[in-house]
């Protein structure tokens, strides 16, 4: 399969370890994805709540220059915004045209878009995965965290089970490490809610690092530039606010798959995490 | 599959209308509160999801339009996916934030329009959303300059606010687009 990625604009700032990681895991796999040329933001939270035609139409100008590939997203809500675009206008004739006069050019709502969770689990496979791993992270407990929008809705996103999604859990498991079971899986974080109204974020995000915490483990693996940002940059706010201590490394999957591949802690970026990884890492034996 | 829900003439009887295919109408929430069991913000907003709904069903729009809630929801679509009537709230609240706005019914205290606002307009300019330039206009028009102030040089210390933003060119392409749909959403 042919894939192009669409990183988005939270890759290009806030979570360039996500996008690093992401490429670096994509080298060690032998995947070819390169960068979709001139694409725009995806119009995120903003446009949906406030223009549901511009919400549809940014989406479908980057999905039609997609040339036929499979649009791979890593930023859990680009892939949402990509998917509901595709939704609106494969389903509705009326919207397929407003969006065409928006992008000057009609686009059918068929690009396929594959998060790069799902293009590791299904496309690449677990197998090849496994083959690949040279230092299994044995004895690392996490918890993954998918939050909202790669589950959710399921009648668009098709991603996995909408209450207990299990891709994450998989491939933790294939590169040596132990994923538990725990209750706030798909709970919302706060997102967008960082910058506009924080103690949003605060509650929530206490909601679900105690949890995590409650689970013993050693670390967060998550999936969204926001779910990262929140749990790893607020953690000390959230401790500070609710008098708690959680000190959890918050990785994107990316970087613990990367470690795993024999990724050094530089092509992974692990020095962007505020919450430190290194006692975690160490105690493993792995690169700090 | 969502539904598209558009909220009609606002001093128009049944106030929303909703097309697109297989989305289900307000009128079959039969007010389990199964949503409001599962939402993240029920505990905190004035208003719970299923009550807006009811409120909605009873033409109570005005309520629903000047509340705290409807800023407050995060869009997590737990309540759609849960709804055994498949009625899509947070949907249903993207339409009920557009027509607050219409209407001047926002209430006073939120800064969330304001952030939509900016970061529209940064796609519109930029093409990409530059986070360093979002957060100094976002401080800027709402006056909380020190909010988060002491974050800044971590995060440039850990190169997650890079200073320059992204240049892609084709600005006059864009504002061409955004004119567009602006017409096209009368």
């Amino acid at each position: 399969m042919s894939y192009v990625f669409f990183p988005g604009c939270s890759l290009d700032g806030t979570a360039k370890d996500f996008h690093v990681s992401t490429m670096a895991v994509a080298s060690k796999l032998g995947l070819d994805i390169p960068e979709l040329k001139d694409w725009i933001c995806c119009g995120s939270t903003a446009a949906h709540s406030s223009d549901p035609l511009l919400a549809d139409a940014l989406p479908a100008k980057n999905l039609s220059m997609a040339e036929g590939r499979t649009v791979a997203v890593a930023c859990a809500s680009c892939y949402s915004r990509l998917k509901m675009a595709n939704s609106h206008i494969a389903s509705d004739a009326a919207v397929r045209a407003k969006v065409a006069a928006v992008i000057g050019s009609d686009y059918d709502g068929q690009t396929p878009v594959l998060h790069f969770l799902e293009l590791l689990c299904r496309d690449v496979g677990r197998s090849r995965i496994a083959e690949a791993v040279r230092r299994p992270l044995s004895g690392l407990k996490v918890a993954c965290y998918y939050g909202c929008l790669l589950s959710r809705p399921p009648g668009i996103t098709k991603f996995d089970d909408a209450e207990n999604p299990m891709l994450m859990d998989q491939l933790i498991e294939t590169i040596g490490a132990t994923p538990v079971d725990w209750p706030h899986k798909t709970e919302c974080c706060g997102a967008s809610y960082s910058i506009s109204d924080t103690s949003i974020v605060l509650q929530l995000s206490n909601e679900i690092l105690s949890m995590a915490k409650a689970a013993g483990v050693d670390c967060i693996a998550t999936a969204c530039p926001l779910c990262q940002l929140n749990l790893d940059m607020r953690q000390k706010d959230v401790e500070a606010e609710y008098s708690k201590s959680y000190n959890l490394p918050v990785f994107y999957f990316t970087q613990l798959l990367g470690l795993a591949l024999g990724c050094s802690a530089g092509e992974l970026s692990l020095r962007s995490m505020v919450v430190a990884p290194q006692p975690v890492l160490s105690r493993l034996g792995l690169p700090v | 599959m969502a539904a598209i829900l558009e909220i009609d003439d606002i001093n128009g009887g049944l106030l929303l209308q909703i097309s697109g295919l297989g989305g289900a109408s307000l009128m079959n929430c039969y007010q389990c509160q199964k949503c409001t069991s599962g939402c993240p913000v029920a505990s905190r907003a004035d208003l719970k999801p299923h009550e807006v709904v009811r409120l909605m069903q009873m033409d109570q729009w005005e309520t629903v339009l000047s509340s705290r809630f409807i800023w407050e929801c995060t869009s997590c679509h737990t309540c759609g996916t849960r709804c055994p009537q498949e009625v899509d709230i947070a949907s249903l609240n993207d339409a009920l934030r557009v027509k607050s706005r219409a209407s001047a019914r926002v209430i006073p205290d939120t800064a969330v329009p304001v952030l939509n606002e900016i970061f529209l307009s940064a796609i519109r300019k930029r093409g990409r959303v530059h986070e360093l330039s979002l957060m100094a206009a976002f401080k800027l028009r709402t006056m909380r300059l020190f909010a988060d102030f002491n974050k800044v040089p971590m995060m440039i210390s850990k190169r997650k606010l890079p200073f320059l933003g992204p240049r892609i060119g084709h600005r006059r392409e864009r504002e061409a687009m955004f004119l567009r749909a602006q017409r096209g959403e009368r």
